[in-house]
């Protein structure tokens, strides 16, 4: 199948072969940058490879209007669309529009006991089989270790994984001696993947600061193209 | 005529379904003192509010054809159009927005923006109306203007600011604090009809400066003059209104009042911003199409000496003949006028001339640029314009959408046959979305609308208004037939039984076309004489009307002829009609063609509790959840689902979500039937011609 195709040529897979502990059910993994830099675009990434390869996934969003969300969406797949040639252009985004659910959680201070329900009511009666989740926009500068831990057990029981993004905020520096963001420290024991977004001479490269146990600031051989923010090997 | 141009408002009022329109229209009646007394709808009192004026609107609680009514406010006269809040009759929404100078969005100070607000929200915008919003039901319970008014910005990307925040709120709700005066109002007497201006309450006084500050910062957006005013502390309540009147009309800025309609506060103050800040006729461009000078565009001037244009928007049968609700946009019109008809082409008479007022009118001599009114007794469609003779002018037309669902129906006893043909064609001449016709095979009479809903009301009003009962079959789906590749054919039509023969020849190719249609001569040297090509795309458009899959009518597709041959003798425009047919069934099936449903656009709006049994009906409907937007306790889920499983979703949804839950859905577009549907489709297709054969 093209899909097939696509997705083990997907950065992604590179990406998820240069963690060493892997990635999968009951993880949780973080895109940090300053804001503007890349990190939707790495999600949306991330679930398009998933839906490349027809496994569900629900979009959870804090912030952005639901068609601002799909745009992201529609601009990136046609981008690798045009990239990879795809043949049956319609039918694959017809299969990815009918595999993708967006959750959008517009209050402030909405609970995340809340957000779960729903992901649960999406998963359970819905009959909606996900196990990709990204998290786009969650406000990790509010005190979150408990959302955290929430999340992680329902990762856990319902063998999901999770992907966030952090956006970075306030004078700099913004991260510790070994690269880790300094908002993300007090929740290290929850969070298994971390990786950080640098701008670089003009290109977006790409950080591995934590691989499950172990702190490295190992920079991955993928960068984002500031021009289409497709990620791209190095 | 009440007032000059410059004292007069067409106004409408639009929204989501229950969000107190009807209600409010109720109390401007009442302020204005065209009724003595208030109905609520759905009154006990045995009568329903007064602009839902049909027995079936009373009965239902909801408004479903738009009744114009005219008030006088502070010596301006105010054309009220009440327009339907349900997407089934949209139509009748657009249509009046067409007509209208401004409207009053109303929004729920609970439930805030709605699906059906952002759709009405989409229509304003369309038709470029500037709007002022009012954010009514503030005594309920979880009343947040402040937070609909965030909406208002963020969900329908206006420029809003308030112009007003409340005394209170829910069970408390007492009066308003003016943000412009910086004055607190009390709506005083057994249906508020003593306005009382009092000193902003000093614990209200922190809450008004902050968000008079906002409006500023809004409205100095708009205006230099405020802006300066603004850094020197000079601003005046005159420079504010004119501001906010210049940003409204331009459609930069909605300004946001509020109250409660049903608890009578608020309305006089909404009133006072309708004729502050929405234009007269005079503000607004209107054009016309000249169509003695191939269609030129022509700004009309709402100058009532000048030769008359207005635009017949709504007809209504009534028991004394035809109705005709009219805008006029140019010059005037007075009883004994001669009129032309630029569509039909006829000249006529202006009889009797009244203003609507509900369900009673009131008769007048005449009336002028920018006046909405009716006329009795003239024959003309919906949409048609009227010009004075010498004039040749049509507006442009309003947008139509085609029906997507049909209804098979039969009187129940032969005699009220006649009655049943009257009132089919009396709604489809008022209604151009609901549409009737003949089934040349079954010979049923099929009736064709835009939903379920819309289908029921006529179904009903036949009962009511014409006595008829009716037997209904079951709601069929609007399907369609199209190709997904290319075919070629070579098709030679030849006939020879005795005299003049038949003989044609088409050569060429059908392929799948973004539009509906297309026919393409390319054709070099004559192979086919010209005076036959017209023949050739008569013989495929009547291919296109039933497909050989279901006999459903095919879309999408191009045809381009590249060769063919001719007989001098035997070739006719009939033979290469044939032709054109024989090499459409030639290629049609190599084009391998699928049978396509009309997927509708469906928004749940429900507690959040239920957002799972809502996720698992649409699931089960062969529906896509494209995202659900959580908001407090509410959750707004859209979805994409096929029109066929949506047939008596709202008895489910109510009895699944203890009746908190609804729903509104329109047309989004045509795509593939699944493989299994299609076949039982073509079975049944297949069956149906079998048993035609044995008959």
């Amino acid at each position: 199948m093209v899909k097939k195709i696509l997705s083990a040529r997907s950065p992604i897979k590179t990406l998820e072969k240069n963690l060493k502990g892997g990635y999968g059910p009951g993880h949780l993994g973080v895109f940090a940058s300053r804001k503007g830099v890349g990190k939707t675009a790495c999600l949306v990434q991330i679930a398009l490879d998933r839906l490349f390869e027809e496994k569900p996934v629900i979009h959870v969003s804090y912030a952005s209007r639901v068609d601002y969300i799909i745009s992201w969406y529609e601009e990136l797949f046609k981008k690798l669309a045009g990239l990879e040639n795809l043949r049956s252009e319609m039918e694959i985004h017809d299969r990815i529009v009918r595999n993708r659910v967006i959750l959008n959680f517009r209050q402030e201070g909405m609970k995340t006991e809340q957000v779960l329900k729903s992901i649960e009511a999406l998963l359970g009666p819905g009959h909606f089989s996900a196990r990709t989740i990204i998290v786009d926009g969650f406000n990790f500068y509010l005190p979150c270790a408990g959302d955290l831990a929430l999340f992680k057990k329902f990762a856990a029981d319902r063998q999901l994984e999770f992907w966030f993004s952090c956006s970075l905020r306030g004078d700099d520096p913004l991260f510790d001696d070994q690269g880790l963001p300094f908002v993300l420290k007090d929740y290290l024991s929850s969070l298994d993947i971390i990786i950080t977004l640098e701008h670089d001479d003009g290109r977006v490269r790409l950080n591995l600061v934590k691989d499950h146990d172990q702190i490295s600031n190992k920079k991955l051989r993928l960068e984002l193209d500031p021009q289409t923010l497709l990620l791209t090997r190095i | 005529m009440n007032g000059t141009l410059q004292r007069m408002r067409n106004i409408g009022i639009s929204a989501h379904i229950d969000s107190g329109k009807t209600t409010l229209t109720e109390r401007i009646l009442y302020y204005c003192k065209k009724i003595h007394r208030i109905h609520e709808v759905k009154g006990k009192e045995g009568g329903g509010a007064t602009m839902d004026y049909m027995e079936l609107e009373r009965e239902r609680g909801i408004t479903i054809t738009s009744a114009t009514t005219n008030v006088t406010w502070n010596e301006h006269s105010i054309n009220i159009i009440d327009t339907p809040g349900h997407v089934d009759f949209t139509i009748e929404v657009e249509r009046s927005l067409r007509v209208l100078d401004g409207a009053i969005l109303v929004l729920c100070s609970v439930g805030g923006v709605q699906s059906q607000t952002l759709t009405v929200d989409k229509q304003l915008k369309r038709y470029n109306v500037p709007a002022i919003a009012f954010i009514n039901k503030l005594d309920r319970i979880g009343a947040n203007p402040f937070k609909v008014k965030d909406q208002i910005n963020d969900k329908l990307g206006r420029r809003a600011a308030l112009l007003q925040v409340p005394v209170g709120l829910e069970d408390k709700f007492q009066g308003l604090v003016d943000l412009i005066r910086m004055k607190a109002f009390y709506f005083d007497g057994p249906n508020g009809e003593i306005v009382r201006e009092e000193e902003i309450p000093p614990e209200l006084e922190d809450l008004a400066w902050q968000y008079r500050e906002e409006l500023l910062d809004t409205v100095s957006l708009l205006s230099d003059e405020v802006t300066e005013a603004i850094l020197e502390d000079r601003v005046t309540e005159e420079m504010l209104w004119k501001a906010i009147r210049k940003g409204t009309i331009n459609r930069e800025f909605t300004p946001v009042l509020m109250g409660s309609a049903y608890r009578n506060k608020g309305v006089q103050l909404l009133l006072d911003a309708v004729v502050n800040y929405l234009p007269n006729p005079s503000e607004v461009e209107n054009i016309a199409l000249d169509l003695d000078q191939e269609e030129k565009a022509v700004i009309l001037k709402a100058d009532p000496s000048l030769p008359c244009v207005a635009y017949a928007f709504k007809l209504e049968e009534g028991p004394y003949g035809q109705l005709t609700y009219i805008r006029i946009y140019q010059g005037s019109l007075r009883k004994g006028d001669e009129l032309y008809n630029t569509r039909s082409r006829q000249k006529f008479k202006v009889g009797r001339v009244v203003r609507m007022h509900a369900d009673h009118m009131e008769d007048i001599e005449g009336t002028g640029a920018g006046d909405i009114a009716a006329l009795f007794g003239v024959d003309c469609a919906s949409g048609d314009t009227i010009c004075s003779p010498g004039l040749n002018y049509a507006m442009t037309s309003i947008y139509v959408p085609e029906p997507v669902i049909s209804l098979a129906i039969e009187p129940s006893d032969k005699l009220s046959a006649d009655r049943l043909a009257r009132a089919l064609n009396r709604f489809a001449k008022e209604d151009p979305t609901f549409r009737v016709y003949i089934d040349p095979e079954s010979k049923q009479t099929i009736i064709q609308g835009m939903g379920e809903l819309h289908l029921d009301v006529y179904v009903e009003r036949m009962k009511r208004e014409y006595r008829v009962e009716v037997v209904t079959g079951r709601p069929q789906v609007a399907y369609r037939e199209a190709i997904t590749a290319r075919a070629d054919f070579d098709y030679t039509h030849k006939k020879q039984t005795g005299g003049a023969g038949q003989f044609g020849r088409v050569i060429g190719y059908i392929e799948p076309f973004d539009g509906q249609y297309e026919f393409v001569n390319e054709i070099k040297g004559g192979h086919i004489p010209r005076e036959f090509i017209p023949s050739c795309d008569k013989g495929f458009q009547a291919m296109l009307k039933k497909g050989q899959l279901i006999g459903s009518p095919i879309i999408g597709l191009r045809v381009v002829l590249t060769d063919g041959q001719y007989h001098p003798v035997d070739s006719s425009d009939i033979a290469f009609q044939m032709a054109a047919q024989g090499a459409f069934k030639q290629a049609y099936k190599k084009a391998r063609p699928q049978i396509l449903e009309p997927i509708m656009k469906v928004v749940v709006e429900t507690p959040s509790e239920f957002s799972g049994n809502v996720f698992g009906s649409l699931n089960q409907r062969r529906g896509i959840i494209v995202s659900s937007v959580e908001d407090g306790t509410y959750s707004r889920i859209e979805a994409e689902v096929p029109l066929s499983e949506m047939f008596g979703y709202s008895t489910v949804l109510r009895s699944m979500t203890q009746g908190q839950a609804e729903f509104t859905m329109e047309f989004l577009r045509y795509a593939r039937l699944p493989a299994s549907l299609a076949e039982q489709l073509m079975e049944e297709q297949r069956a149906k011609l079998e048993a035609e054969e044995k008959k």
